[in-house]
């Protein structure tokens, strides 16, 4: 597993460092520690991370500046910042936590545990979702989603508006920044619950879902009884 | 009241009635109907003889309630006065027996009896002498009123101008006590004192003659006074429009200003209303120029100025000229006043904003330890070292209650001495030193330990020197404070020997070259230069602060 730290002050990342590799102990964890945002964005160039703990403001720079860019990645983004003036926004645009200073192990291994199990969500609301869109960033707010459909190591937000947008997250990453409103009713689709007219059974014991929008998706054998009980 | 006085329909129907005259002495020439066809109309040099002159004036009907009447006499000499044969009074005493002239004086009333009062032509006899001013032919002015009108009438018209006179009397008091106690000397309040003051003498020469009573031979001596008066103020009226509207070629208007003023005085001489009429128009165009100029920078108080300038002129045009001359003058005054109030609210204002900045960066100083990037960094630091070797986790604390004891030390001052800067400065270094775990270097070369400085400025510098900087290699960066005092200036050199770091987002800083300049001004006003920039080596920073 490769994780990035981006931290301006030596101590602090030795203190990140030191931390996380406790946490994942008997996991192989490679760790890269960058000083300034620039060295940080390379580094991702370079080789994707699959959790980046980012520090807001670095040597003057403005991190909120390149957080859209983060957040839009694949990988998740823990914040670890000073400012926690910042905490409501970063949460809206889906960063997967935000540990202020000072913390200690256990406020770290928090947003590492919340990193590794699926099912925890953070209570702070994730507003929009941030895709990228040759090369422009742009922000959807999450009420305009309607499903999410995994798409192979992307994700397709179907729209309200009848848009599509590709995501570079997985179904599952997405899954666990969104709030419970959104149901995995199949390996390959996340739906908003609410835009759920009713749950079916086809001819052939197949199940389906049929969306407000007339539109059908497949609802997965094993999700089905425990959503047809969430509807009623 | 002027108005009304011109509307009354006046005793005397013939306009400008001329007198004649004769040098020698005869009482028949004083008699009603002495044929004086031959008289001329030229006085000539009389020296100290006796002469007469006669004059014609033609009575209207006079109402009963008019009477008794009395006969105003402007003129120069000494003389009595025949109402159709009869002595009606004197004024001064005519050379008799060798005794010289005692001088009458300008303006003398007397008393009609009323049984010599008809409608039709009398004769005014008057025996006189000149021998003060013996070749200054002056015509002879004759005004008939009311007697008790006559004297009064100019006395109500002073009380109002008294009235005004006090007011500037006061003006000038109050402007002169605010010069004298105020610690910034301001021209423009010396120079309003001294319009007040001399618009006050004004006033008090021009209705001098019902105080005292002037000998005709003196008589040029007040006009002397009031074209000086009228003289000095058409300078210092365009003066002050200057300085409140902040007029550049000051000189070049001035030195117009003051020839012009020379000109029309040389040119002019003798003739006072007309030269005291044309002071005031140049005095009107000048401030005008002004103040047309401080309408187009935009300065506060332009268009005031310019409504007063312009009902000063249309009162000067229209108005009788010995009250146009002191009702236009007020209107003037008054914007003058008006302006100076807003100039002294602007004052205080900036006086209160000056305050404000101070207590404003006294907080962005005290901003500085408790600011959360600052002190949560620290924090975590110290948790960090605390955990691993408290030993070390100890000095850290103590370097940063060193940096705060120091920091609350300063922070209600405006000036400190170098020392603590210094002393603040390699604390902070200390401090950032654990967080950061770069081997920060201080060095220092001429300062001077009995100079001040304003508080946490080269702290400031050190701070941006740490954000910006990546170490050389061997992990070290090195800022070195030089200090060079010159015939100009105190200079002080801040260098950061490092690499600078790239910058990739905007800039949100620049915060702290606003404090450092913000704390110049305050402690320097203008006096100081503020440099920084990068060099090959790092960074470079100079503050001049001038001598």
């Amino acid at each position: 597993m490769n994780i990035l730290i981006i931290e301006d002050e030596s101590r602090i990342a030795h203190r990140l460092e030191r931390m996380t590799n406790e946490f994942f102990a008997n996991k192989k964890t490679n760790i890269t520690i960058c000083d300034s945002l620039q060295k940080g964005v390379e580094e991702i160039a370079n080789q994707l991370p699959d959790l980046l703990l980012l520090d807001l403001n670095l040597n003057g720079d403005n991190g909120f500046e390149v957080l859209e860019q983060m957040v839009a990645a694949s990988f998740h983004t823990v914040i670890v910042s000073a400012n926690t003036d910042k905490a409501i926004i970063a949460f809206a645009y889906g960063v997967l936590d935000f540990v202020p200073k000072p913390f200690d192990q256990e406020r770290l291994f928090k947003a590492l545990t919340r990193f590794v199990s699926p099912v925890l969500k953070q209570d702070e609301g994730i507003k929009y979702l941030v895709v990228k869109r040759a090369g422009q960033v742009r922000l959807v707010s999450i009420a305009e989603v309607i499903y999410i459909k995994g798409a192979g190591i992307y994700t397709e937000l179907h729209l309200k508006n009848g848009q599509k947008e590709l995501h570079d997250k997985s179904l599952e990453h997405l899954q666990q920044l969104l709030p419970h409103t959104f149901e995995r009713i199949h390996r390959s689709y996340l739906v908003n619950f609410e835009q759920v007219e009713k749950i079916f059974i086809n001819p052939g014991t197949r199940y389906s879902a049929l969306l407000k929008t007339g539109e059908i998706l497949p609802v997965g054998r094993s999700r089905y009884k425990e959503l047809k009980n969430k509807i009623i | 009241m002027t108005l009304l006085s011109l509307l009354s329909s006046p005793i005397i129907r013939n306009e400008d009635p001329v007198p004649v005259y004769k040098t020698g002495d005869d009482m028949a020439w004083a008699a009603k109907n002495y044929n004086d066809k031959d008289w001329s109309e030229k006085r000539g040099n009389t020296s100290d003889h006796i002469f007469w002159s006669r004059t014609h004036l033609d009575l209207g009907k006079v109402e009963n309630d008019l009477k008794p009447l009395g006969l105003q006499i402007e003129s120069f000499g000494s003389f009595e006065v025949y109402w159709d044969g009869v002595l009606i009074g004197k004024n001064g005493q005519l050379p008799k027996d060798g005794k010289p002239e005692q001088p009458g004086t300008e303006s003398s009333y007397y008393r009609i009896p009323n049984h010599l009062i008809s409608p039709g032509l009398h004769t005014i006899a008057m025996r006189s002498s000149q021998s003060m001013h013996p070749n200054v032919q002056r015509s002879i002015g004759f005004k008939i009123n009311n007697y008790a009108t006559l004297l009064t009438k100019p006395l109500v018209t002073m009380s109002y101008m008294n009235l005004m006179a006090g007011a500037f009397l006061i003006a000038a008091v109050y402007y002169f006590f605010i010069y004298l106690n105020s610690k910034r000397k301001q021209r423009d309040i010396l120079i309003f004192a001294t319009i007040c003051l001399l618009f006050f003498a004004l006033l008090i020469m021009e209705y001098l003659k019902f105080h005292v009573v002037i000998p005709y031979s003196e008589f040029f001596i007040r006009l002397e006074i009031i074209g000086w008066l009228t003289f000095i103020n058409a300078l210092l009226v365009p003066w002050y429009f200057i300085i409140q509207f902040n007029f550049r070629k000051e000189k070049w208007l001035m030195a117009a200003l003051l020839v012009t003023l020379l000109l029309m005085y040389w040119l002019n001489y003798g003739h006072y209303d007309l030269t005291a009429r044309l002071y005031s128009l140049a005095m009107l165009i000048a401030a005008f120029i002004v103040v047309l100029n401080g309408i187009i920078e935009k300065e506060k108080g332009g268009f005031i100025a310019m409504l007063a300038l312009v009902a000063s002129a249309l009162v000067n045009k229209f108005v009788v000229y010995d009250y146009g001359l002191f009702i236009s003058f007020t209107i003037i005054v008054l914007s003058m006043l008006y302006i100076h109030s807003i100039r002294a609210s602007v004052i205080e204002a900036e006086h209160q904003d000056a305050v404000l900045l101070s207590s404003r960066l006294q907080l962005e100083l005290l901003k500085k330890n408790i600011q959360p990037h600052f002190l949560r960094n620290t924090l975590i630091s110290m948790m960090d070292w605390v955990e691993e070797s408290p030993k070390e986790g100890a000095r850290f604390i103590q370097a940063l209650a060193a940096e705060f004891d120091i920091m609350n030390e300063i922070s209600e001052q405006t000036l400190i001495p170098i020392t603590k800067e210094l002393e603040l400065c390699r604390q902070h270094l200390s401090v950032m030193g654990f967080r950061k775990e770069i081997n920060y270097r201080w060095e220092e070369t001429g300062i001077d330990e009995t100079q001040l400085i304003p508080p946490a400025i080269i702290h400031t510098l050190l701070e941006n020197g740490i954000t910006h900087s990546e170490p050389l290699p061997g992990n070290t960066v090195t800022f070195v404070l030089h200090y060079f005092l010159s015939k100009e200036s105190h200079q002080y050199i801040f260098e950061t020997i490092a690499q600078n770091r790239e910058i990739m987002t905007g800039r949100t800083g620049g915060n702290g070259f606003k404090y450092i300049k913000a704390r110049l001004t305050e402690s320097y006003g203008q006096n100081w230069k503020f440099e920084s920039s990068f060099t090959r080596t790092g960074w470079k920073s100079t503050i001049q602060i001038l001598r």
